[in-house]
């Protein structure tokens, strides 16, 4: 039986248990609510400042807000393994939006992934991560909600494949894989400490992302913020000692949250999108927390960096399409080109997302204090996947300090 | 100092330069302008941004694409053959120059102003044109193609308008560059 097949009459199987558990359970789907009157909160001008500034902690625009639409009207896909999930209007228009909901629906959903109407939500909605908020929390976030303009957009419907489409089966997933407590990567107890854990296991939800997922797309929490690739570009390991290999400390940590890029390095893919939206938008204090809780109270000493020597025919290719811009000596162009030299990138193991920028480049980004990187082309038509790789291999030998392992096959497979 | 030096062979506007000793890493422009006397690719952004300084890779199955060479290396270049902006109009044994359309649709339409960004956009203007010889566009897709085309290309004077409006009239006015449906 094939892996494929194995995970399908698995995932059946855990259907036919939650509509047994369902039979149990059926007077609470059924109190689920369609109608009822749209809600007026009043909330004072501080708690919705304070809801806004953890809707933004909790980064809930980055999928609720589509490309090019309106801020919280949803409509962004989420490609997974089962299926496309379209994230959900939270504007509190009435019929589209959340405008019937209470603050127990609102908090029903974050603590329990159950929507309004009593249906479970996907664990693209990361409620997984969100069940450790404060009631407090989830009250201020609902205030600033409920206080946007409604906005009329429809909801695009989710599309998954049989059985991942019935959403009771996610009763079953839910008894094996919810959880009260996330363990804690890093070692500490500092009152910084405990609102960094906070900040990034719950409100971040940065395991949702960085944590690796099994085989029914759940977070494998015994592997907790190792890295994890759910697309093209990897998360890569954020664990104290993922981190300290590669050569962060909580100063550059903390710039590059709220900047997004410090020294060699520039948030790119998803995580760009996470500074611009979420990380840039805390305090200091929070920052500060965030590092402390990443890299632990007593925090392990970055490795050095180190130069290497890679392959020839590497540095050929550097030499003819990189260093114009990155350098002969990888130390890019100050404020407008990164540079290469002990680039967290070029210093993970995995070489997936190295191989990744090669080949499509990366486009023109904007950053906080009116920083901008250019956009880098891509290569994929310019190198063969022998001279790609080779190219890889030299960066990740003179710079990454990694071993030069990366094969053709690597680059054919990313292409 | 010294720098390193490199043996490389180009060819360039059907000129063969075998070999060519350069310096490691040197940029081709800088090639192109200091050793080869061709200044007519204009350095721009320096960071392969603005496409001015494009000229046109002929690979071996005669497809062509255009390659920056401010922030390619003259390595890259080594057996391969390309053409710059000098090699685009024809010049016969007289000495005497013909534009080829795309130059001449340029002049005539008032494409440019100050004419820095003009090398890039023509020898754009140019793969494109033999890339829909070898396969042609519907008429209705002509705009599109040619705002895909041309969009990496930064011009700072006359807002694109007139550069686009020239191309588009070219393509149009040449047998086989279009199908008449899609």
């Amino acid at each position: 039986m094939s892996a494929r097949r194995l995970l399908r009459w698995t995932a059946i199987a855990v259907v036919v248990v939650a509509a047994a558990l369902a039979a149990f359970v059926s007077a609470r789907l059924l109190s689920g609510k369609t109608g009822g009157p749209v809600q007026v909160v009043k909330a004072s001008p501080d708690a919705v400042a304070r809801g806004k500034y953890l809707a933004e902690a909790a980064d809930c625009a980055a999928c609720h807000t589509a490309p090019g639409g309106a801020s919280y009207a949803g409509g962004l896909g989420m490609a997974s393994g089962f299926g496309t999930i379209y994230a959900t209007n939270i504007t509190p228009d009435p019929d589209n939006g959340i405008g019937r909901w209470t603050s127990d629906d609102f908090w029903q959903a974050l603590h329990d992934g159950v929507r309004r109407d009593g249906r479970q939500l996907y664990p693209a909605m990361p409620y997984t991560s969100y069940r450790g908020m404060t009631r407090a929390d989830s009250d201020a976030i609902y205030a600033y909600l409920m206080q946007l303009r409604p906005m009329k957009v429809a909801n695009r419907i989710t599309e998954l494949e049989f059985p991942y489409n019935i959403r009771l089966g996610m009763l079953g997933w839910n008894l094996l894989f919810l959880t009260d407590d996330l363990p804690a990567t890093s070692t500490g107890s500092s009152a910084a400490w405990q609102r960094g854990r906070y900040l990034v296991d719950v409100l971040g939800h940065c395991g949702e992302c960085h944590t690796p997922r099994g085989p029914l797309g759940e977070m494998e929490l015994s592997r907790s913020l190792k890295g994890f690739a759910l697309g093209r570009v990897a998360a890569p390991d954020i664990t104290p000692a993922g981190l300290a290999a590669r050569g962060w400390a909580p100063a550059s940590l903390g710039t590059y949250l709220s900047r997004g890029i410090a020294g060699p390095n520039s948030a790119f893919a998803d995580m760009h999108r996470v500074v611009v939206l979420s990380t840039r938008n805390l305090t200091a204090d929070d920052i500060a927390a965030m590092t402390t809780y990443l890299l632990g109270d007593k925090p392990p000493a970055p490795a050095a960096e180190t130069v290497g020597e890679g392959n020839q025919a590497g540095r050929t290719s550097y030499v003819a399409l990189c260093a114009g811009c990155h350098g002969l000596d990888g130390k890019g162009i100050p404020n407008t080109i990164v540079g290469l030299r002990n680039n967290s990138t070029l210093r993970l193991a995995d070489p997936r997302n190295l191989i990744v920028a090669t080949l499509d480049g990366i486009g023109p980004q904007n950053f906080p204090h009116r920083m901008s990187l250019p956009g880098m082309p891509g290569f994929a038509d310019k190198l063969t996947d022998e001279q790609a790789a080779a190219l890889v291999n030299y960066l990740r030998a003179a710079w990454g300090g990694q071993k030069p392992d990366v094969r053709p096959s690597n680059v054919q497979a990313l292409r | 100092m010294s720098l390193p030096m490199r043996k490389v062979t180009l060819t360039v506007n059907g000129k063969r330069h075998d070999p060519l000793d350069v310096p490691e890493g040197m940029m081709m422009i800088d090639v192109l302008h200091e050793m080869l006397g061709l200044t007519g690719s204009r350095l721009g952004c320096g960071i392969g941004i603005c496409h001015a300084c494009v000229v046109i890779w002929d690979k071996d199955d005669k497809t062509s694409e255009e390659v920056q060479t401010c922030i390619t290396g003259v390595e890259f270049f080594d057996g391969k053959r390309i053409r710059t902006i000098e090699g685009i109009a024809e010049t016969n044994d007289r000495g005497e120059v013909t534009l080829s359309p795309v130059q001449q649709a340029f002049l005539d339409k008032f494409s440019f102003q100050c004419g820095y960004c003009t090398p890039g956009f023509v020898n754009a203007a140019t793969v494109l044109l033999e890339r829909l010889k070898r396969s042609p566009v519907a008429k209705a897709e002509v705009e599109a193609t040619v705002a895909a085309a041309l969009e990496a290309h930064i011009c700072r004077c006359t807002g694109y308008v007139r550069y686009y409006q020239a191309v588009r009239d070219v393509i149009l006015a040449t047998p086989g560059l279009t199908r008449d449906s899609a």
